[in-house]
């Protein structure tokens, strides 16, 4: 990885923190797009899985510094789902940008299922509202936005090529 | 090169096998610890993401509010010179007369930060920490009524539980002073699970649906006279000496933006009057607008106290 592609990825992992506190606070909606999970993934297909996993474990530990009840809870879903991303990188982060938005999609989803079940807050059938309906058009917004971002990212780095 | 490859594996599945471990460590640290811990990160690292959360919400509020803002303006423009000029001289009194003349311990104004779409949903980061005089137990209202209390604080950050949290009472009572009680959140399936149980209730006593209920003051963590709800019905608990009330809360968490954290009293416990009157609670919401406008100034400023008016 040369200097240059290293220097846009933090760019592009720091974009994407500060939008996660600045868009979607105001769209103030419940399903939005998860630029912190956008931004491992993203991340993570660049790094080795261990690496993905610290990257996943900070970044959960910044996102549950607000939610100090369930501390801990997205630090382990998001250096798992980093992990298994960096992971499965090869099989499946192609170049077919519906396979990259599933990617995402499924990354989100995942994310979920393991923050819910760590923080062990919700009543079964509240996880299994949230986890059948909530959580898929999260990860429907968050592959959507992240399929976005990975074409403009490209684009910036076919440019700077 | 197979061996390295698969050494390298190794090396990942270690790496998040510790994370993962790590992980599992935090979420099962005393609760305390866990508070502190997160309120440490919170204060260095996350500090500027939070004050940025902060301002988009308040621009999203501000935009929320502005097709209101612009027929209230409308209406302004019908009326002639003489009547604004009555109703701003009227608007300066009430804020005068108001929730900074009755409360008669200081208050901070400040924002609450919510996380909107899924996890922990029973507490929100405020705006306002030991800095401003924020301690823990410091009650955190609305203008209509109790939102819950600071868990924890930093300097510039405090942690507030809301009324829907597990653990939540607050000692109340109806609003007539006639029955004493505590309030939890009633743990039920949502949408019940939005209400509050008002229970202990002597049995000789019962409560009319509409009654109004506050708290009572008991315990020293809240001042008597906070609007907390409404009473529904009563519910049927097999507890033959108690009656257990089902009550609307004054307050939905969600829609809670601003809050003000009312500092520990100093002179009297009794906060009765604050929301007594369509006027006072008219000025403690005006207040509590007019402590919105002064976090837009710099932080660090003197909490808000009685006889002080905030920056505009």
């Amino acid at each position: 990885m040369s200097w240059l592609a290293l220097v846009r990825g933090i760019g592009l992992f720091l974009l994407l923190v500060v939008l996660h506190y600045t868009v979607r606070p105001l769209l103030g909606m419940r399903v939005t797009a998860d630029f912190l999970v956008i931004a491992v993934l993203v991340t993570a297909v660049q790094v080795r899985p261990g690496v993905a996993a610290v990257i996943g474990l900070l970044t959960g530990v910044i996102s549950d510094s607000l939610t100090p009840l369930s501390f801990g809870a997205g630090a382990l879903a998001l250096s798992t789902v980093g992990f298994s991303a960096s992971w499965l990188k090869a099989a499946v982060f192609g170049d077919n940008v519906l396979l990259q938005a599933i990617f995402i999609a499924a990354g989100k989803w995942a994310f979920d299922v393991l923050y819910l079940v760590a923080e062990r807050r919700l009543s079964f059938a509240e996880l299994a509202v949230q986890l059948a309906f909530w959580s898929p058009l999260s990860g429907l917004a968050t592959g959507l936005a992240g399929l976005v971002v990975v074409a403009l990212f490209r684009r910036s780095a076919e440019r700077t090529r | 090169m197979a061996r390295a490859t698969r050494s390298g594996t190794r090396a990942d599945a270690v790496v998040l096998a510790g994370c993962v471990v790590l992980s599992l460590l935090v979420t099962i640290l005393p609760a305390p610890l866990r508070q502190s811990v997160a309120g440490a990160v919170r204060e260095t690292f996350v500090g500027p993401l939070i004050r940025l959360q902060a301002q988009f919400e308040r621009a999203r509020g501000a935009f929320i509010e502005r097709d209101l803002s612009a027929a209230r303006l409308d209406s302004l423009v019908l009326r002639n010179a003489d009547l604004t000029d009555m109703v701003r001289e009227n608007d300066r009194l009430r804020a005068l007369l108001g929730l900074g003349a009755r409360v008669r311990s200081a208050f901070v104004p400040a924002e609450a930060l919510h996380r909107p779409e899924m996890g922990e949903a029973h507490t929100v980061i405020v705006t306002a920490g030991h800095e401003d005089g924020v301690v823990e137990r410091s009650a955190v209202v609305a203008p209509e009524g109790l939102v819950g209390t600071v868990i924890g604080t930093e300097a510039s950050t405090s942690t507030a539980m809301l009324w829907t949290h597990p653990d939540f009472r607050v000692s109340a009572m109806s609003a007539d002073g006639s029955a004493f009680g505590i309030i939890g959140p009633h743990l039920a399936d949502a949408p019940a699970r939005f209400l509050l149980e008002l229970r202990g209730i002597p049995f000789r006593d019962s409560l009319p649906a509409g009654m109004a209920v506050v708290s009572s003051g008991l315990g020293s963590v809240f001042p008597r006279g906070i609007p907390i709800g409404t009473v529904l019905e009563e519910l049927e608990t097999g507890e033959g000496w108690s009656r257990t009330y089902l009550v609307r809360p004054m307050v939905m968490p969600a829609d809670v933006t601003i809050v003000m954290v009312l500092l520990p009293m100093t002179e009297r416990n009794d906060l009765s009057a604050v929301w007594s009157s369509p006027a006072s609670a008219d000025s403690a919401r005006q207040a509590i607008r007019r402590g919105a406008d002064s976090l837009a100034a710099p932080a660090g400023g003197p909490p808000v106290t009685p006889g002080s008016r905030p920056p505009p």
